[in-house]
């Protein structure tokens, strides 16, 4: 009906001038976001060095090494993968468990006062500030750890994985959350009618419908975890040496883009190397997020389909 | 049988556990920051200058409130028509429905972009390339970067959720596209608007890694210079802590920080609420 009435007239319906004027400007801002992004891209390409970049030679961005000062200076970047896989990894084993628990919580064994004050909640915990849960993690658990384990410095590869950890609980449990919802209400009545305990529902039954949004939720949750910068920054040590255990200091992509950009010469071998992690790190968070995309897709025609 | 009951209620508990965390968690930290930081804020550590030595140990954090509100205003100033401009174009105009899920894609990429590559990027374009320095102009457009997409994709869900009968009854009568817009369609969604303008501007406040190397250094007396650097709360928490100047002084920023944040949330529900009646 309504394409009926937009097509009587010219291609957008009853067209004045102003109209024209509207279409314009609000093209125009559509196309200068969508613009930033890939200049975004293409700049962050460009600085590293492009055509002639390192960006391509994964033995040297993923290999430790890193020693800008040494004659001759070795710009390899294992050691900040490693730390950044390591620090968000630990994050994510925390997270998962204790954000798909809030996600069930929330979903289905919550009583409805409670579910009330728990949504905002979480968003308070999303919504402080990463150099704030930095300073927070700085002033309780890195003393915690200087005391516990001896250490010279608690800033350590656990100190950084357990605030990541906590940094991406919101994330987790609020997209696990809505899974868990949906799954749950299509299953809970006719499954539990049956005689089951709450238990068997979600191990045999919901969990497999819910599957798609909780990896949607890990991959968000990662995503979140690889890209922060201030809080692993301040504890994670930003030692420049491969960590070998957790207990060890260690230097995230992000700490080490944060701490050395501003003292390196513009368009410099180092500056290059810096761009190429940068630029390698955006890559692996848009793939990432088209995987999302995917994820939630698949989600969105198993409920409209079926 | 037994043992499925023992299951059951392990697992109720780990949930009720989990969901226990989750509550207690947000309003431990808070109420930290609030018993360790509440005998800081003074007025005089509102309105005053960082003094002592090392400077910052003592006095205030004037200008470093002065830069952060300084740089959103910026940002806003862009983010703002771009991004409800571009939400408009979204829901009104474009009917290919190919495009605006291709659109809606690198919108959604955007807002996962983390935010030290927008300072990365910023430093090599606005700073170096466009010579503007680091400085408040380059940091309030690396900003505007940040809030665009959150702003975009909160309106255009806001416009998509307006029933289409209203558009067909409007239309029926005669009416043109901007009007229908502005008298209309907006009026109906402000509301909605504004409570992604607020995540936006929150987000933007509390993240230190995009203006860290576009706009913001250890000190300045304050003052309004789009060419020259600020400091802002969250970068001024950073040296604080990162330097060890002084904890009982980041203690005070952290809580204006958070609380900032929470009065500038309640603010707008209430604006919400208040005008909706």
């Amino acid at each position: 009906m309504k394409m009926v009435f937009l097509k009587s007239k010219n291609r957008f319906g009853n067209q004045s001038l102003r109209d024209r004027l509207f279409l314009s400007l609000s093209f125009f801002s559509l196309s200068l976001g969508l613009l930033m992004l890939v200049l975004t891209v293409a700049f962050l390409l460009k600085e590293t060095g492009f055509p002639f970049s390192r960006v391509f030679r994964f033995d040297l961005i993923f290999s430790p090494g890193w020693s800008p000062l040494a004659d001759p200076p070795d710009y390899r970047l294992g050691h900040a993968w490693i730390s950044s896989f390591y620090i968000t990894g630990i994050g994510l084993l925390i997270s998962i468990p204790i954000g798909f628990g809030i996600g069930v919580f929330s979903a289905e064994l919550a009583p409805p006062l409670i579910r009330k004050i728990l949504q905002p909640a979480l968003e308070l915990l999303a919504g402080i500030p990463a150099v704030v849960y930095g300073f927070f993690g700085y002033v309780t658990l890195v003393r915690l750890f200087e005391h516990f384990f001896a250490l010279s410095t608690g800033e350590t590869v656990l100190a950084a994985g357990i605030i990541l950890g906590v940094m991406m609980l919101p994330f987790i449990a609020s997209t696990s959350a809505e899974a868990f919802r949906s799954s749950f209400a299509i299953y809970r009545e006719s499954v539990l009618s049956l005689g089951v305990n709450q238990w068997t529902l979600l191990s045999k039954i919901v969990w497999v419908h819910a599957f798609p949004g909780l990896l949607a939720a890990v991959a968000l949750g990662f995503a979140r975890g690889i890209g922060e910068t201030l809080a692993v920054l301040m504890l994670s040590g930003n030692s420049v040496a491969v960590p070998q255990s957790i207990l060890d200091r260690a230097q995230p992509v992000t700490a080490l883009l944060a701490t050395e950009l501003g003292e390196t010469m513009v368009h410099s071998p180092k500056y290059q190397a810096l761009f190429s992690a940068g630029f390698i790190l955006l890559i692996m968070v848009l793939i990432v997020n088209f995987g999302i995309l995917l994820l939630k897709k698949k989600l969105f025609s198993r409920f409209f389909t079926s | 049988m037994k043992t499925k009951h023992l299951f059951n209620k392990i697992y109720v508990l780990l949930v009720w556990f989990c969901g226990l965390i989750g509550l207690i968690l947000p309003f431990w930290i808070v109420g930290y920051l609030l018993y360790h930081g509440i005998r800081v804020i003074s007025l005089s550590f509102l309105f005053d200058r960082p003094r002592g030595f090392p400077l910052g140990s003592s006095g205030g954090i004037f200008p470093a409130l002065q830069g952060s509100f300084s740089l959103i205003l910026i940002g806003l100033l862009i983010a703002l028509p771009a991004g409800i401009g571009g939400a408009i174009y979204l829901a009104e105009f474009l009917k290919n429905q190919r495009f605006k899920r291709t659109a809606r894609w690198i919108i959604e990429s955007m807002a996962a972009v983390p935010s030290i590559l927008y300072g990365l990027f910023g430093y090599a374009f606005f700073v170096v390339t466009l010579s503007m320095g680091i400085s408040l102009l380059a940091g309030g457009l690396v900003l505007a970067m940040v809030m665009f997409p959150i702003i975009l994709i909160t309106s255009h869900e806001a416009l998509e959720a307006v029933p289409s009968e209203y558009r067909e009854a409007t239309f029926a009568l005669g009416v043109d596209r901007t009007e229908w817009i502005l008298k209309i369609l907006l009026r109906k969604t402000w509301s909605r608007i504004l409570a992604g303008v607020v995540l936006a501007v929150g987000h933007a406040v509390g993240s230190a890694s995009p203006v860290l190397f576009t706009a913001s250094v250890y000190y300045t007396p304050g003052g309004f210079n789009l060419f020259h650097p600020v400091m802002t709360l969250p970068t001024h928490l950073y040296y604080l802590v990162a330097e060890a100047i002084s904890f009982d002084q980041a203690y005070g920023t952290a809580l204006i920080l958070v609380l900032g944040l929470f009065v500038f949330n309640i603010a707008a529900m209430i604006l919400r609420r208040y005008l909706k009646e």
